[in-house]
């Protein structure tokens, strides 16, 4: 095998910056998941039985069907939904986070449900209104034991992100793509692409793994 | 004061209140006791409403909260309530146990809440747990503090629901005694037990329940020297 990274030294940065972009897409998509996520599993243990039906339908489309294909309805769609073309960078976070929203919110759901059923009694016979029980008891207390599964949806999520090139977002992926495509060589920047996903997932399990340690403060 | 009139309750077919009817004044002090599966826990927790009642009325400080008018949570403020296994808030210390409800529900400022806690903090003497989380206290310490929790609303009446069965025996003493002190202060307290000393002591009415009946409404003299019914009879021979 003859590897030559050396040729590639000069168009470094140039994949490097793509680091920022991808980030924002996970940072902005992992976000609105995770707002929608909230709401959504909010709708689904409400006892009104109109809402858990929208929440279960939202997810069972968004689960049902190719992430790839959510993409690209959504950015080639666009014209036809909202009247005008979107941005890629836009189509990205938009179809990452509506994606990312489903899937969070079954974990939250989880989560809420493994809370123990006496919080919310010793909540209630406080005479805590509903929305601050959720708010203030509940969902602190779901979240801190969903956390490593939170963390799993964003660590899936930057790395399913890298097919945000295929509506042409310069990316990690597409940068190292171009790269290669200039070079009429492939495998080394796919390599260094593939490098960079990696420390990024590895960084992101280790302040995981911080931030849940820092949880368990109360235990 | 408490006024429960016809008080039924049903879980779909299952009839487990039929017809409760009885008065708990002001300041007193009553003791459920009965079989397991009798229907305390279901009493109880229809004075708080955390279980609808089935049909009856509940005055409580002669406002009839199973009006569908009555705000609930407004009600809630007033009945303090204790558990089996406490349910403290375990991501708070046991300071925010105590504000939180008195901040978030009452809109109490930080220093009078905190005021009131570590008053009553000092009255179940537990001062010096005030930063620790609820996970480093015994049982004993937890019951302290849900007790203390619920005071913090300032209810005018407080159900407990066998505040000690999940304690470990050389525990159960400190939170009778922290009971027997509120009870010294004028509480109206109604008290879930299987502690007969305590409800001999401390009480100054039993109500005996069995079979979702109140067989039983009487002072703990009489109550446990010539209990009227045998249900009761049989029930003391076997506690005794
Ligand atoms: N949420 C519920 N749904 C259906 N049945 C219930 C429910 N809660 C209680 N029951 C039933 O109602 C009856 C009375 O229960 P309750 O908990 O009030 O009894 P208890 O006197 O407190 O008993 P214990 O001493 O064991 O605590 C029992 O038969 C119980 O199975
Ligand atoms: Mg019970």
């Amino acid at each position: 095998m003859n590897l030559d990274f050396t040729q590639f030294i000069p168009s470094m940065p140039y994949i490097l910056k793509g680091i920022l972009v991808t980030l924002q897409i996970v940072i902005l998509a992992g976000v609105l998941g995770f707002v929608l996520g909230i709401i959504l599993s909010l709708l689904k243990i409400s006892h009104i039985k109109i809402l858990n039906w929208i929440a279960d339908l939202y997810t069972s489309i968004f689960r049902g069907t190719p992430l790839v294909l959510q993409l690209m309805l959504i950015y080639y769609g666009s014209p036809q939904i909202i009247g005008y073309q979107i941005e890629p960078y836009t189509a990205a976070i938009l179809s990452f986070g509506l994606n990312s929203g489903a899937y969070i919110s079954e974990i939250i759901r989880a989560g809420i449900l493994a809370v123990d059923k006496g919080q919310q009694e010793a909540a209630m016979a406080l005479g805590v209104p509903y929305g601050k029980m959720m708010w203030d008891i509940i969902l602190p207390q779901a979240l801190k034991n969903i956390l490593p599964a939170l963390m799993n949806e964003f660590i899936t999520l930057t790395k399913e992100s890298a097919i945000v090139t295929t509506i042409g977002v310069m990316d990690i992926m597409r940068r190292s793509y171009q790269v290669g495509a200039e070079n009429y060589s492939f495998f080394e920047p796919l390599l260094i692409a593939g490098l960079i996903y990696y420390l990024m997932v590895m960084t992101l399990t280790f302040l995981g793994k911080a931030l849940e340690g820092r949880m368990r403060r109360s235990d | 004061m408490i006024k429960v009139d016809n008080l039924h309750k049903n879980y779909g077919k299952l009839e487990v209140l039929k017809g409760i009817t009885t008065t708990i004044q002001t300041g007193e002090v009553v003791a459920i006791i009965g079989p397991s599966g009798s229907g305390k826990s279901t009493f109880l927790r229809c004075l708080n409403l955390l279980e609808a009642p089935t049909s009856g009325t509940i005055l409580i400080e002669n406002q009839d909260v199973t009006d569908k008018k009555t705000n609930i949570m407004k009600v809630r403020q007033n009945v303090g309530m204790v558990f089996q296994h406490f349910h403290l808030f375990p991501h708070k210390t046991v300071l925010q146990n105590l504000t939180y409800a008195p901040m978030k529900v009452k809109g109490l400022g930080r220093d009078s809440a905190e005021k009131i806690a570590y008053g009553l903090l000092n009255q179940v003497g537990l001062s010096e747990k005030a930063g620790e989380y609820p996970t480093r206290l015994s049982g004993g310490q937890k019951q302290r503090v849900a007790i203390a929790r619920a005071l913090a609303m300032e209810p005018k009446v407080m159900l407990f629901d066998e505040p000690t069965s999940a304690l470990d025996p050389e525990m159960v003493k400190e939170v009778l005694e922290v009971m027997k002190t509120l009870a010294n202060t004028g509480m109206t307290m109604a008290i879930v037990t299987h502690e007969m000393g305590f409800a001999r002591e401390v009480a100054d009415r039993v109500l005996f329940l069995d079979g979702g009946v109140l067989v039983e409404d009487s002072p703990p003299e009489e109550f446990f020297a010539n209990p009227k019914s045998q249900r009761a009879q049989d029930f003391l021979q076997k506690m005794l």
